[in-house]
């Protein structure tokens, strides 16, 4: 594959994880292999530029003050095991089974987003003294609202274990799996959307780096085809974060759903018919 | 929804070198370091032979292995554009570890927060391992 095209094709999967707080894998990994790469080996490349999107673009949020350093450090501590767990399993696996369960679990998660689009975020009713012990609780100035929101996450001991499902898939596949992370801490964690996306792009680039160890030392990252990817991938991020702030909870929402569907059905296809 | 009208100066802390900013700015840091080597790599190359194309892989390296030996490469002065590549990925790798190193040592110096500094210090100590794995 040639510079131009793998430095093009990055620019938009790093613009595309930035805007949606995924790693950006999503459409690399596809895209990689259509131009006829072995699969195990994009999932390598990309988990490698998976931190630099999540980097790039958590570097702006986290000096914003939108990220909640604290949720995502507790987090973490659940997708890094999930992630050396999976990247070890897909060096040993095949993988269509996993396709098809990867697009039942996004289109799942796009139902239960769906259901509720229009409706703005609401602070959760019930503080649990396990999520108010870690310190969860945090606020933010919202551009374009002119609010500061003020939040407490809450009910971790369910978001800890969730997340180690997330890294899981996360090192499995070589995306960042932004997408159950915003879920999680949005559904199940009551935090405001902004504050999800940001939070897992934090967290994303500790899981990559976990997963990126066991493709390194399997030999599968090549420097001439991940060299290009970073590249591409942080000027994309660099574009997606400078939109992201200035767009409404609803918005990022909508352009989330989007994402979601068309993924969960491109995965679901690629499992079946084992392309 | 709690939520204020204040202006957003009333959410930055008073303290100007805070979490936030070590974390942004040793993320930023990373990138653009790795950002800068990659493009020396890629404009040598291209000075050097006139393609884009490096053909040299990785294997049988753990992350370890990888630094060590870009490191002595350096120290040898063996530059040439590949070393400059794997230099971007080094660098790039490195920075969610430091970034994860720095927080325990915030938490633990700075705050005195010692339930997160065993938090991050459990990353911490995953991260290690996983630089050693065979």
């Amino acid at each position: 594959m040639s510079f131009h095209v793998l430095f093009l094709v990055s620019i938009l999967a790093g613009f595309v994880g930035a805007m949606s707080g995924m790693g950006g894998g999503v459409i690399l990994i596809p895209v990689l292999t259509l131009f006829g790469m072995d699969i195990k080996h994009a999932i390598a490349v990309s988990i490698v530029s998976v931190i630099a999107t999540s980097s790039g673009s958590a570097s702006a949020y986290v000096r914003d003050r939108i990220t909640n350093l604290k949720v995502g450090m507790f987090l973490e501590m659940f997708t890094i095991v999930g992630s050396l767990a999976g990247a070890a399993i897909t060096i040993i696996s095949g993988r269509r089974i996993l396709f098809i369960l990867f697009g039942v679990v996004l289109l799942s998660s796009w139902a239960a987003l769906f259901r509720q689009r229009n409706e703005g975020w609401q602070p959760a009713a019930r503080h649990d003294a396990f999520s108010c012990w870690l310190e969860l609780e945090g606020s933010y100035y919202d551009r374009p609202i002119r609010q500061t929101i003020v939040y407490q996450g809450v009910r971790a001991y369910l978001g800890g274990p969730f997340m180690f499902a997330a890294g899981l898939l996360a090192g499995l596949l070589g995306i960042g799996a932004g997408a159950l992370k915003v879920l999680i801490q949005d559904l199940v964690m009551g935090l405001p959307p902004k504050v999800s996306t940001t939070t897992s792009n934090l967290i994303i680039g500790v899981t990559a780096l976990a997963g990126t160890s066991v493709y390194l030392t399997a030999g599968m990252i090549d420097p001439g085809l991940t060299a290009p990817i970073i590249l591409g991938v942080i000027s994309g991020a660099f574009i997606g974060t400078r939109i992201l702030v200035r767009l409404t909870n609803k918005a990022i929402r909508h352009i989330f759903l989007g994402v979601l569907l068309v993924l969960g059905i491109e995965m679901l296809f690629r499992g079946i018919w084992g392309v | 929804m709690r939520a204020s009208t204040d202006h957003p100066k009333k959410t930055q802390p008073d303290n100007p070198f805070d979490m936030e900013s070590l974390v942004g700015y040793i993320l930023l840091t990373g990138v653009l370091l790795s950002v800068a080597l990659l493009t020396v790599g890629f404009v040598w190359r291209w000075e050097r032979v006139g393609n884009l194309r490096f053909e040299h892989s990785i294997v049988g390296m753990n992350f370890f292995e990888f630094i060590v030996s870009t490191v002595q490469q350096m120290t040898s002065h063996a530059f040439r554009p590949r070393l400059f590549l794997n230099m971007g990925i080094a660098v790039l790798m490195l920075t969610p570890f430091v970034r994860v190193l720095a927080s325990v040592f915030y938490f633990a110096l700075a705050e005195h927060n010692w339930k997160y500094t065993f938090f991050t210090g459990f990353v911490l100590s995953v991260l290690t391992y996983s630089l050693f794995l065979r």
